[in-house]
């Protein structure tokens, strides 16, 4: 479904990323692990368009996407609910969601059910429902994080993007947003999920990537890299 | 008294003309960060396309015109002065081509319309009507009632369509609105082409009211600068209350010390604002992370 | 100065001695004048525009303010040259001052409006304070009178070239300082300019300041040119003539200023006559087309980049023959330059032939001072100014609190730094280690907390107090002064040991020359230290990502800090490099200098750090030894999540 190959990225004259290749398949749920700095967000910025690779190959569907502009690849069919979860403070729940579904509305997408879906999402997320006419900016955290996965979910999208859900979280939520994810991948969805919580991570995932110093160092099955300890080295360093 | 009643009366009426061109300045900050320093020009322009229309038809036909022509305007602005500016991340780049377009449009229209200020013939009766005891022309009812309805409209479109959703959107997060597909360029191509209808817009219904020159849109777009700092360029309320500030600052000034110094309050007032409280008196302070 | 550059300097100043005898006509004696007073203010401007990176509208009134101050004292007392002169510089540099307050919370957009309602409100008040200025009927002054001689034009064109060399001089020195390096810092990076104790508001009204008296001396020498002086020359017009003069000539240099007055004040004569104007456009379409079908066919350009300038020159061309009058058109050309230069010649005509010869002769160019000073070991380290008196712990940090809207960045944090010690500060991502640093450093006030630092109390400082306190940084996103080498950006960095006055600076005092000497030795020294010693004199962003960040560290280890905090020093660095780099804090730790450090490459942290914080949500969560931190349950939870959501 999504391909990358061989993707070189940075910020400026900065390289961030030497080369890495993931793959996610139709329905699968794909895991990049690793440490701050390692490069995830830039990849996941790479292949939705946010910066420009310097090199390299992405395709979705087939199709060639490497380097267009993010509204171009969103209308392609990819959802990106960004790294620091980036809600439109100023909107309220229910626009925040429906400008998820901005190329339905519009034009690019099939339009579908909208509405119908704005109802999933908030079965989905009963707590949204509560909010929907608050401004997205007097959200707490976990709730603004709901917000960004909703709003993605909204696109109806082929591959859905999630960067660091759990960031910035407690664990009770963190828990709650494991549990959607599992949820979203019980409905078929496909996903590339970045996080720092390696452990959480593998048990969602079908598959893994650890990422390190822009390069993929370990791979494989989401289950032989949970108990790989090159795995725990990645993060904290190897033992003393 | 009465007399300051009086004063107050008109200022409301210059104050809102100079809350709508803010206004203006408004729209192009919220979704690019960048500022069109030929705003007033593009009011003069729209001035003087209008006088010209109004030559050949009914002053209510010539507005949609006008608004057109703005809009068409703004769209120049942006692609030839602030698009190619944004892609290098320049801010002196953009800030020295709106200023050279801006020399360039008023010199254009001194040429097509020639260096003399004209009077602009007034669509409705120039004899005031009176409310007790205080005179106020039609003509002032009309702006008041013109700037509302254009903030009012813009007000409407961003909160009930989607694509005014897009627009706000646009202002909070530009990255992530291009994430929900949102074409980014285009809302700043679309803010600015509203930004200078909006500011056509004023400069035909000001007209009436002042002489319409080639000169004209240089103090107004400074003055309206100022109402936007001192309203603070993120709050809506705060055009419409800073203009009436400076309009009834003016009015007064000009009455009771001398018309020539009518400017300097609203001037000094935008250098004592940017000194004191950068984010205007109803702006919202940010902390800017590093 | 390079031999080559002093002796084309007194070539040009022969030169210009001699033109009035070559040329004898007075309307020619008249019209150079006007260069070189333009030049003069020009020059000024470039400080503010070109050094500082500020657009200013307001210098066509500093201008006037000059000259009107030697017309009001001229004609209210009859005041003498040698008295009006000096009085126009103070008067304006003082407006010049008043003129930057709003500087100090502003910048960009805010202060070019600044300026240009600056420059609104002065027209006004000359036009309407008729009982000082005469208002708009202008006021009459004569030559000045020295020893009963009549000062003739010719003799005039000689004091504003001796004025304009004095500039020149000045300006030149000034720049070349290390005033000039803050100026061009505080443009390049704001916050790192703080952090090095260059304060950066300080500065700007410094420089605008410096602008507005040379401003003044031009307006000043404006007077006596012209003989008479009105309100309506001060205008938008005039400012909008000197920005395009400077981006045009080139900012940051001296020869573009006097370039730009050239253009500008021989433009308005091509203007005039029509014939010359159409030769003139004609010649640059010419030239356009044939370079553009060069670059074509030899495929250096695409299609699309050259068609718009081609069909401007072409357009310009053909213009010139459907107008009969061009003078009435000349704001829409120069409006049409800026956007030019704007566009197609960003560092203006000197810029562009630089660039030229930059190709060709590669070796004649030196954008920067080379200084090939060779540091040794033993100037690398210096004495603190504030020697550290206190004991135990050299900074405690207690209860800290930021917030950032609704979100608690920091809640009630605590940290002890050990004197002496290295501290390490992990963390996920988001967990506020930056976030600490900034409020360590007075970049961000806390909302809560108090910092005591060296037995002070800092909380609340600004960054560039707390610098000159003794505390240095490197930043996680690279902030170094990019236009400028690698060895001026060290030098910024020793900014605090320049404690020479800006007349040391003019006259080149023994004083001067001593701090700048000793300066150099210790920069170089610092950049032998991190192992740049080779690219002293490559401009900082022209190094590769890793370099940088060292060059990051030499430059905090320039302000002689008690404190250093590394933000990511190991990122995008090498194997190699990374075991450079940790001998190299453990040497800075050798003399004394205690550090934090935050850093992902965790067996960075685990090998040379005495002491760990670990921070989550904004909040501590453990404290300890490397290798307890690394078998602290919590912290494993944070980093791999556990199985806290299993």
């Amino acid at each position: 479904m999504l391909q990358i190959q061989n993707l070189h990225a940075g910020y400026g004259k900065v390289e961030v990323l030497h080369g890495i290749s993931v793959e996610v398949p139709q329905g699968k749920v794909v895991t990049l692990i690793g440490s701050n700095g390692a490069g995830k967000t830039t990849t996941m910025r790479s292949v939705s368009g946010m910066i420009r690779p310097m090199s390299g190959n992405i395709t979705l569907n087939g199709k060639n996407i490497t380097g267009l502009a993010s509204n171009k690849i969103t209308r392609a069919g990819l959802a990106h609910s960004p790294e620091g979860r980036r809600v439109f403070s100023t909107l309220s729940v229910t626009d925040n969601l429906l400008l998820g579904a901005f190329p339905r509305l519009t034009f690019g997408r099939e339009r579908g059910d909208v509405q119908g879906d704005l109802k999933r999402v908030f079965d989905l997320f009963p707590r949204l429902k509560e909010r929907e006419a608050q401004l997205a900016g007097t959200l707490s955290g976990g709730e603004q994080q709901m917000l960004a996965m909703g709003r993605a979910l909204m696109l109806n999208p082929d591959v859905l993007l999630l960067d660091e859900p759990s960031m910035g979280l407690a664990p009770l939520l963190v828990k709650e947003v494991f549990r959607i994810i599992r949820e979203l991948k019980a409905r078929g969805i496909t996903m590339l999920l970045v996080e720092q919580f390696a452990a959480a991570a593998l048990d969602v995932a079908d598959y893994g990537y650890v990422l390190e110093n822009g390069r993929i160092s370990v791979h494989g099955p989401a289950e032989q890299l949970k108990n790989d300890p090159a795995v725990k080295a990645a993060y904290l360093g190897a033992a003393h | 008294m009465e007399i300051f009643a009086q004063l107050i009366l008109s200022g409301i009426a210059l104050g809102m003309i100079y809350g709508l061109i803010a206004f203006g300045y408004q729209l192009t900050f919220a979704t690019s960060g960048t500022l069109n320093f030929g705003q007033g020009e593009a009011l003069m322009l729209g001035a003087m396309v209008g006088l010209t229309l109004v030559g050949h038809m009914n002053y209510w036909l010539m507005i949609p015109l006008v608004l057109v022509f703005g809009a068409l305007q703004g769209v120049l602005v942006e692609r030839l002065g602030v698009l190619p500016a944004l892609k290098t991340k320049s801010e002196f780049g953009w800030i020295m081509t709106t200023i050279s377009l801006a020399i360039i449009f008023k010199n254009v229209a001194e040429n097509v319309w020639g260096h003399d200020d004209v009077t602009f013939p007034s669509p409705l009766p120039t004899a005031p009507l009176q409310f007790f005891g205080l005179r106020v022309l039609p003509m002032e009812i009309l702006v008041v009632a013109g700037a509302l309805a254009v903030m009012l409209a813009v007000e409407i479109f961003n909160r009930k369509s989607i694509y005014g959703k897009a627009v706000v959107a646009t202002s909070n997060d530009r990255d992530a609105a291009g994430l929900m597909g949102i074409n980014t360029g285009m809302v700043i191509t679309f803010s600015y082409a509203l930004s200078s209808m909006t500011a056509a817009f004023a400069g035909v219904l000001v007209a009436p009211l002042t002489l319409t020159g080639a000169t004209m849109g240089a103090v107004l777009g400074l003055k309206a600068f100022a109402v936007a700092i001192i309203g603070g360029l993120n709050s809506g309320m705060g055009v419409i209350v800073g203009g009436l500030i400076l309009g009834i600052a003016e009015t007064t000034t000009g009455y009771y010390i001398s018309t020539g110094y009518k400017d300097v309050p609203g001037l000094l007032l935008l250098l004592l604002v940017l000194a004191i409280k950068p984010a205007g008196m109803f702006g919202k302070s940010v902390i800017k992370k590093v | 100065m390079s031999a080559a550059k002093i002796i084309s300097a007194i070539l040009a100043i022969v030169l210009a001695a001699l033109l009035p005898t070559i040329w004898p006509n007075p309307y020619y004696i008249h019209l150079m004048v006007v260069i070189g007073i333009y030049a003069i203010l020009l020059l000024g401007l470039d400080i503010v525009v070109g050094y500082v990176g500020e657009v200013s509208l307001g210098h066509a009134a500093l201008f006037g303010i000059g000259a009107y101050t030697v017309g009001v004292l001229n004609w209210q007392f009859g005041a003498h040259f040698l008295l009006t002169i000096p009085a126009s510089i103070a008067v304006t540099a003082l407006f010049g001052a008043i003129l930057a307050l709003p500087a100090l919370r502003v910048n960009g957009p805010y202060l070019a409006m600044v300026t240009l309602a600056f420059g609104t409100i002065i027209q006004i008040l000359i036009n309407e304070m008729t009982f000082v200025t005469n208002g708009p009927l202008g006021l009459k002054i004569r030559k000045p009178v020295f020893f009963d001689y009549h000062v003739t034009g010719t003799d005039y064109y000689y004091i504003v070239l001796v004025a304009l060399v004095a500039t020149l001089f000045v300006v030149q020195r000034i720049l070349k300082s290390h005033l000039g390096r803050a100026f061009e810092a505080l443009h390049d990076s704001p916050i790192a300019s703080d952090c090095m104790g260059v304060s950066v508001y300080g500065y700007k009204v410094y420089a605008f300041v410096l602008s507005a008296a040379i401003a003044g001396l031009a307006g000043g020498l404006f007077t006596y040119s012209e003989e008479y002086i009105s309100p309506n020359t001060y205008n938008f017009e005039l400012t909008i003539l000197f920005l395009l003069a400077v981006i045009m000539g080139g900012r940051k240099t001296r020869s573009g200023s006097v370039l730009g007055a050239i253009i500008i004040v021989m433009l308005p004569n091509v203007l005039s006559d029509i014939e010359l104007f159409r030769k003139i456009a004609t010649g640059i379409a010419v030239v356009t087309v044939a370079y553009s079908v060069y670059a074509l066919a030899t495929r250096q350009r695409t299609l699309k980049q050259v068609a718009l300038p081609v069909l401007a020159t072409i357009a310009l061309a053909v213009s010139g023959y459907m107008m009969d009058n061009i003078t009435d058109h000349r704001l829409t050309i120069f409006g049409a330059m800026i956007l030019f230069v704007v566009y197609y010649l960003p560092n203006g005509l000197m810029g562009f032939l630089r660039s030229i010869v930059q190709k060709y002769r590669p070796q004649w160019i030196h954008r920067h001072e080379v200084i090939l000073e060779h540091g040794d070991k033993h100037h690398v380290w210096s004495v603190p100014d504030h020697p550290v008196t206190a004991r135990g712990h050299l900074l405690e940090a207690r209860n800290i609190t930021m917030q950032f809207g609704g979100l608690k960045a920091l809640n009630e944090v605590n940290l002890d730094i050990a004197k002496g010690s290295v501290h390490g500060l992990i963390g996920p991502n988001g967990s506020g280690k930056s976030t600490m640093m900034n409020v360590l450093t007075g970049i961000y006030k806390p909302a809560a907390g108090e910092i005591e630092f060296n037995r002070k109390h800092i909380t609340g400082a600004t960054p560039s107090s707390i610098a000159g306190e003794g505390i240095a940084r490197t930043f996680q996103n690279v902030q170094l002064f990019g236009e400028m080498t690698a060895i001026e950006n060290v030098l910024v960095g020793l900014h605090h040991t320049f404690k020479h006055s800006l007349i040391d600076v003019v006259f080149h005092t023994p004083r001067c020359k001593k701090e700048k000497n000793a300066a150099y030795l210790r920069a170089a020294s610092l950049l032998q230290f991190v192992g740049l010693a080779d690219l002293a004199n490559e401009e900082a962003r022209n190094l590769p990502y890793g370099k940088q960040r060292l060059l990051e560290i030499a430059r905090a280890l320039a302000l002689n800090p008690s404190l250093l905090l590394l933000d990511e020093p190991a990122a995008g660095l090498t194997a190699p490099d990374i075991k450079e780099l940790m001998a190299m804090i453990n040497k800075v730790r050798g003399h004394g200098i205690t550090v934090i450090l935050i850093e992902h490459h965790m067996d960075v942290v685990m090998s040379i750090c005495d002491k760990v914080t670990v921070l989550d949500f904004g909040q501590k969560i453990a404290e300890g030894t490397p290798a307890q931190v690394q078998s602290d349950e919590k912290v494993i939870e944070a980093y791999l999540g556990g199985s806290a959501a299993a």
